[in-house]
């Protein structure tokens, strides 16, 4: 594999957003995601061979570590930031067509409830992953996803919550949007929700963690 | 065989024991903590004889001239009852009352009771208003806790149909534990004031909770509450009023008004904080002109909810954990076979394990094992650490977001006043240490309950300084802050 490639792996799955990031402290002053990644445009690697060789495989391994506690929170959003970093130069190759997403995800956490880091760790995820992300941001109602799924047929729909009390928001959202679009797919996920939540309200899946959603969806788009 | 009664003051406790009990032994049954195991060199557990006789041995006597104690005090953990005696107990003084401080007061006839309506603690005094001297304490847990540790689950069950049900058991609890202070000092009541965050002002009060389920956690009905013995099923008689005071914002109660009031923050000219390291984890930062606050719900975690071995400082709990000779030791309430960890400990072991790299930068146990051992059987796990990550980051970044609010940093607050609980046992350097202040530790003031110590002022006052504070004082929502998510994640690094 491209030695480039290799190296952008690393700094991702690391958390080297650039070369100014002092995180992690072994990288220190060498090139981060940005700078690998406009070194793989500039050296005639395809946004494709980018996404699918590199950012993929190393958020593949960021989520699997998660899931398998090794590492937290911390450590994943710094990895998030350096896939962000990536994403900036590659954004261009998905909106012009060249890089073909597996899909349209939209997402957001449910109305009543501001808490956001959950739900941009799955976002991040399921980007990272090879999907075309759509974030609705906090305290987001059944209406505006009604919305999202009409500007984006066959989108996969998924909601947060971190609260038991806004939890209970989610039967009530769900109906909504079945009701609007029955052939809508619905995830959700958070602290206090668990399996026989999300069949007692009847979403399509839930995982307790964001690579279980990754996978899932993965297993859909193939 | 033989049997003494000890009376316990503060609290107001009478019990009867066998003779030669060793005094350790009754009171670790209140909570009183042993830091040193009982060996005599901390001084901590230091009892001052009222009545009666405790004799000295030798050991006994040497270990008090070493500690400079005059011959009034005596080591409960050298001490056996031998006769009745009346003590003062110096830990109660500083955990419960907490009213150490002194404040301004206009002293008038009658007595008063001033109550703190924890989420976890409730404590009632029983006050002299002449001399605004504590005549008697009583603490309780609050029976709502069978209905979820934090705030959340309690509304949770409010809206699950139990709402009235906690209504009845608050004003029960309070009530009997007024009754039971009139028992022992037959005085009639002039008024009653009463603190606590939003959720406990409003079941306290038969108020709908719901709007704190939801964003934007706000109640309209959150202000002053006056009460008459009769609404609330008590029994005995309040000459004037009963009031529980208003709540600030959001979820930010009275108890951090009254936290206000016994700080005296709103009259300080310097920028100073006040952090309440109880299950709400409120802060407040401000000074004479401006205040702004807000909660952080990170406080479970130091109560002992959500870490594998946590506990409350109870008996039996890890109470400190500290490094000798590269060994990491630790003591035990009550000097027995620990049972798991309390808050105070956890700030310790973390601080320690950070300081010896047994943890990362993240968190992360480097021996790539899933816990570290305390002793036997007890060691904290990765997810524990996690936990307290999480807490002391919602903290920190708490507290930067409210400095960041007022256009100031956190290095511009003076004074910052720990309240709480469990505040009065933390290690201010291994505090520091762990990432959650980072503040020079002569800035930072441990002040013990200061709900208790505002809802005493209260006591003399008119509403005057509530609404004064109210006026000057706003409540920042953290999780609307745009900065909130990356100070957030970069606090929970070590």
């Amino acid at each position: 594999m491209n030695e480039l490639l290799e190296k952008l792996l690393e700094a991702v799955e690391s958390g080297k957003a650039d070369q100014k990031s002092p995180f992690p402290p072994q990288l220190k002053g060498q090139d981060g995601a940005l700078e690998l990644t406009i070194s793989a445009l500039e050296a005639g690697v395809s946004p494709q061979e980018i996404l699918e060789s590199a950012l993929i495989p190393a958020m593949d391994k960021v989520g699997k570590k998660f899931t398998e506690n090794k590492i937290f929170v911390p450590q994943m959003l710094m990895s998030a930031r350096a896939m962000g970093a990536a994403m900036t130069q590659l954004k261009p190759f998905f909106t012009s067509g060249e890089i073909k997403t597996k899909g349209t995800f939209i997402i957001g956490t449910v109305k009543g409830d501001l808490h956001d880091i959950g739900k941009n760790l799955v976002a991040m995820m399921v980007e990272g992953s090879g999907w075309s992300v759509i974030d609705l941001g906090v305290d987001v109602s059944a209406e505006k996803y009604i919305q999202a799924i009409r500007e984006n047929p066959g989108a996969v729909v998924a909601m947060s919550a971190l609260l038991t009390t806004t939890m209970a928001n989610m039967g009530n959202m769900i109906n909504e949007i079945k009701a609007a679009s029955p052939e809508t797919k619905i995830f959700i996920g958070g602290a206090p929700v668990n399996n026989s939540f999300c069949q007692k309200i009847g979403a399509d899946f839930y995982s307790p963690d964001p690579q279980g959603i990754v996978e899932y969806l993965n297993k859909q788009a193939s | 065989m033989k049997k003494h009664r000890i009376l316990l003051q503060p609290l107001g406790k009478s019990l009867i024991v066998n003779d030669q009990t060793p005094l350790i032994d009754v009171l670790h049954e209140y909570g009183i903590e042993f830091p040193c195991g009982g060996k005599g060199t901390c001084g901590k557990c230091k009892v001052k004889l009222l009545e009666g006789e405790i004799g000295l041995t030798a050991v006994h006597q040497q270990k008090l001239t070493a500690l400079c104690l005059s011959d009034e005090w005596r080591l409960a953990c050298h001490s056996r009852c031998t006769s009745d005696i009346t003590l003062e107990v110096e830990q109660c003084n500083h955990i419960i009352l907490a009213d150490e401080s002194s404040f301004d007061f206009v002293p008038q006839t009658g007595f008063g009771v001033a109550v703190d309506v924890g989420t976890t603690t409730l404590v009632a005094q029983l006050i002299d208003l002449s001399s605004g001297k504590v005549i008697a304490v009583e603490t309780r847990i609050n029976p709502q806790g069978k209905y979820g540790a934090d705030l959340i689950s309690r509304i949770q069950s409010c809206i699950n149909g139990y709402a009235s049900e906690m209504t009845y058991m608050i004003r029960q609890a309070i009530g009997s534990m007024i009754e039971q202070m009139l028992r022992l000092h037959k005085v009639e009541i002039k008024r009653i004031s009463l603190v606590g965050n939003s959720a406990m002002q409003l079941i306290f009060s038969n108020a709908d909770v719901t709007p704190l389920a939801a964003y934007p956690f706000d109640s309209a009905n959150s202000g002053q509450k006056e009460f008459s013995v009769s609404e609330l099923n008590w029994k005995f008689k309040v000459k004037e009023k009963i009031i529980f005071f208003p709540s600030i914002g959001s979820f930010v109660g009275s108890d951090i008004l009254a936290g206000i009031v016994a700080t005296n923050l709103h009259n300080k000219e310097n920028y100073c904080a006040l952090i309440d390291l109880g299950t709400n984890g409120e802060i407040v930062v401000g000074n004479q002109h401006r205040i702004v606050c807000a909660s952080t719900a990170a406080g479970p975690a130091f109560e002992g909810t959500n870490i594998s071995i946590g506990m409350r400082a109870v008996t039996g709990a890890i109470s400190s954990v500290y490094f000798r000779d590269n060994l990491l030791k630790y003591n035990t309430i009550g000097n027995v076979k620990p049972k798991g960890i309390c808050g105070s400990a956890l700030i310790d072991a973390i601080a320690c394990f950070r300081e010896s790299d047994l943890i990362g930068v993240f968190g992360e146990i480097n021996s790539g094992e899933n816990q570290i051992a305390l002793t036997t059987g007890l060691g904290l796990t990765q997810t524990d650490i996690n936990e307290f990550q999480l807490a002391k980051a919602a903290i920190a970044a708490g507290f930067e977001i409210l400095c960041k609010s007022l256009s100031i940093e956190v290095k511009d607050i003076q004074e910052l006043y720990i309240a709480g609980g469990f505040g009065n046992y933390i290690n201010i350097r291994h505090l520091i240490q762990t990432g959650m202040i980072d503040l020079p530790e002569e800035r930072i003031h441990k002040m013990g309950n200061t709900a208790l110590t505002g809802a005493k002022i209260f006591l003399f006052a008119d509403n005057q300084i509530s609404n004064e504070i109210l006026s000057k004082t706003t409540h920042i929502n953290l999780e609307r802050d745009a900065e909130f998510q990356n100070i957030y994640v970069e606090k929970m690094l070590f």
